[in-house]
């Protein structure tokens, strides 16, 4: 459970990071934000990622927990990674 | 010394770095990755072994076969699985010194305690020994390379973090189809994504190497190594044997004893000098199944089981030294743990593979001529076929072997190592014959037939294929052929990817200026 939590933040916070840098708001929404919402968005990118660690270092101890963090964060970027490199595939099949 | 000319010349050191070690490198993550997985390895290639965690019956059942074949032995000893298995229990035996010497072994399944044969096989251990003192030659000289290799690998690192300009703005970003630029944004990502992982990896790896790389606070303050050992880890109580005989505690008693003292840990390996006698001592070592656990002995006293010496506390390098080496072992972990490890670790092995390649990519358009590119070119880019496919293949074959060698061959467990090396040395040879381009692929089927194949035999000469596995619920062995599948596809993917590779369009000037001369 705590390795879901973990995971789901970490993919939430490298989403929101994403979507927080200019070129890849062209890229999936095809107009950039106003520099304040990205902003935002960044912000709230990093918080997600923090409460991974919290949740990873309360539930599973700080030592144990902190290693889980950081593989948990390469699995979600990754994942992160390929969706974007895959966009035209997932956005043709969204919107035919 | 500008700002440019600091990042050129780490440019130029990355790329050195990374390349005269690099197939080395590649070889040690890869194995070191597989290593993750030794204990589960080690169970798949041991199918007869039913038992995973060591039983209190199976412990009696030892003790019972110890008092009956061996009662006035000089010493036992007890080797105990984890809860991970992979190894049996084992108990041997030995009395006198010298060519009076008399020892025997038995072999038991943890769980049943019943006694069994195994097959010769050195399991997942040999995978794990390899990626740091390599096979066939003296260990010192494995040690000096791997040594060198650990080295060069935390300079590459540090080096490529300088020479990566955007980090944070290519973070997500893989373009495909785009030729060197395809394999520059692999190596990034594989290398960003994953650089907590290869940071932590590499210094930790270097850590273990301590002693060899830095042996100086040793020399000046010790005659010789052993003598420091023997200062750093003094041997424990003894004493010598009185003669008057009682009935020895039996094993399960002194594994509950020792769990009892050492909050739940449960010893590795169980050495019981002088059994039976009043002075009896029982060394109980623990397995590494804690971040910073302790890895001295308890010693109980054999005939009352009260603890004579705790283990001691280390001092702060000492623990310091024991969690890295722990962090990188991952011994400590859990399944997700685990996983979660090799996941890094097949990054890094990516890593170090794209980069090996992009070294030829890079260099291939810049090339006088291309059909007959310089020694050096070909030296690398032979390299790389031989030893990255090349290694990938021999893995395949040494779980092959262990299912199709005869189980009364002599020398049955070498026979498995040397098949790996065979296979690998042959692929090696045969893709020298090829073309550069069809030899990556035909290396690939053939990684690609012979993963696919490891099931296949599993099922052919076990009652234990993936079928039967499921059925029990049998995680370890289900894991071990679906990794196998899943590795067969991507090597599929990757030859039918390099197959349908086109050849690279041409630059756009020199493409215009083409189309200019032709009009």
């Amino acid at each position: 459970m705590i390795h879901a939590t973990t995971f789901l933040l970490s993919l939430t916070g490298f989403a929101l990071l994403l979507l927080a840098m200019a070129r890849h708001q062209q890229d999936w929404l095809r107009r950039k934000l106003p520099p304040s919402l990205g902003n935002g968005l960044r912000l709230s990118g990093f918080a997600a990622l923090a409460l991974g660690f919290l949740f990873a270092g309360v539930g599973l101890g700080w030592a144990y927990g902190a290693i889980v963090w950081f593989g948990w964060l390469t699995v979600a970027a990754a994942l992160v990674v390929t969706v974007n490199t895959n966009r035209e595939r997932i956005v043709r099949k969204v919107q035919p | 010394m500008g700002n440019k000319s600091f990042r050129q010349s780490m440019a130029w050191l990355h790329t050195w770095a990374g390349l005269l070690p690099g197939w080395l490198l590649f070889i040690i993550f890869l194995f070191g990755t597989v290593a993750f997985f030794q204990q589960e390895i080690s169970g798949w290639m041991r199918p007869e072994l039913a038992g995973r965690a060591v039983s209190d019956t199976a412990l009696r059942a030892a003790s019972r076969l110890l008092v009956a074949k061996a009662p006035g032995a000089d010493r036992w000893i007890v080797t105990l699985p984890s809860d991970r298995g992979g190894e049996p229990l084992t108990v041997t035996w030995k009395s006198g010194t010298g060519e009076a010497a008399i020892s025997g072994k038995a072999i038991l399944d943890p769980t049943s305690g019943r006694e069994i044969a195994v097959r010769d096989t050195r399991g997942g251990w040999f995978l794990y020994r390899f990626h740091f003192e390599l096979h066939y030659i003296p260990y010192w000289l494995a040690e000096i390379l791997v040594c060198a290799a650990a080295l060069a690998m935390f300079v590459a690192i540090l080096s490529g973090i300088v020479t990566h300009k955007k980090i944070f703005v290519d973070f997500f970003i893989m373009r495909f189809g785009k030729g060197q630029r395809s394999w520059l944004d692999v190596h990034n990502v594989t290398a960003v994504l994953a650089l907590p992982f290869h940071l932590m990896i590499t210094y930790t790896g270097l850590v273990t190497l301590l002693f060899t790389l830095m042996p100086w606070a040793i020399s000046v303050q010790f005659p010789s190594r052993e003598s420091y050992f023997q200062a750093a880890y003094p041997p424990g109580p003894e004493r010598a044997s009185q003669g008057e005989m009682i009935a020895p505690l039996s094993l399960d008693q002194v594994v509950d004893r020792a769990k009892v003292l050492q909050g739940g840990v449960a010893p590795g390996r169980i050495i019981v000098e002088h059994p039976g006698d009043v002075a009896s001592v029982i060394q109980l070592w623990p397995s590494p199944t804690r971040i910073g656990g302790t890895s001295d002995a308890l010693y109980l006293d054999g005939s009352t089981g009260r603890a004579m010496q705790m283990p001691p506390a280390s001092g702060m390098a000492t623990a310091s030294r024991g969690v890295m080496i722990d962090l990188h072992a991952g011994r400590f972990s859990g399944p997700v743990l685990r996983w979660l490890y090799f996941l890094s670790g097949v990054g890094g092995t990516m890593m170090v593979a794209s980069g090996l390649i992009l070294w030829t990519v890079k260099r291939r358009t810049k090339l006088p001529d291309p059909v007959r590119p310089h020694f050096g070119f070909r030296l690398v880019e032979r390299l790389n076929i031989g030893i990255i496919a090349g290694s990938c293949a021999g893995i395949p074959v040494y779980f092959l072997a262990n299912r199709l060698l005869s189980l009364s061959m002599a020398h049955r467990a070498d026979w498995e190592i040397n098949s790996l090396f065979i296979a690998w040395g042959g692929l090696f040879v045969w893709t020298l014959a090829r073309p550069a381009k069809r030899a990556w692929i035909e290396a690939l089927t053939v990684c690609a037939a012979l993963y696919a194949l490891v099931p296949i035999i599993n099922a052919l000469t076990t009652a234990r294929g993936l079928v039967p596995s499921l059925i029990a619920g049998d995680w370890a062995y289900v894991g071990f052929d679906l990794v196998m599948l899943a590795t067969a596809a991507a090597c599929t993917f990757t030859a039918w990817k390099v197959a349908n590779r086109k050849a690279m369009a041409l630059p756009r000037r020199k493409a215009r200026v083409a189309v200019e001369a032709a009009l």
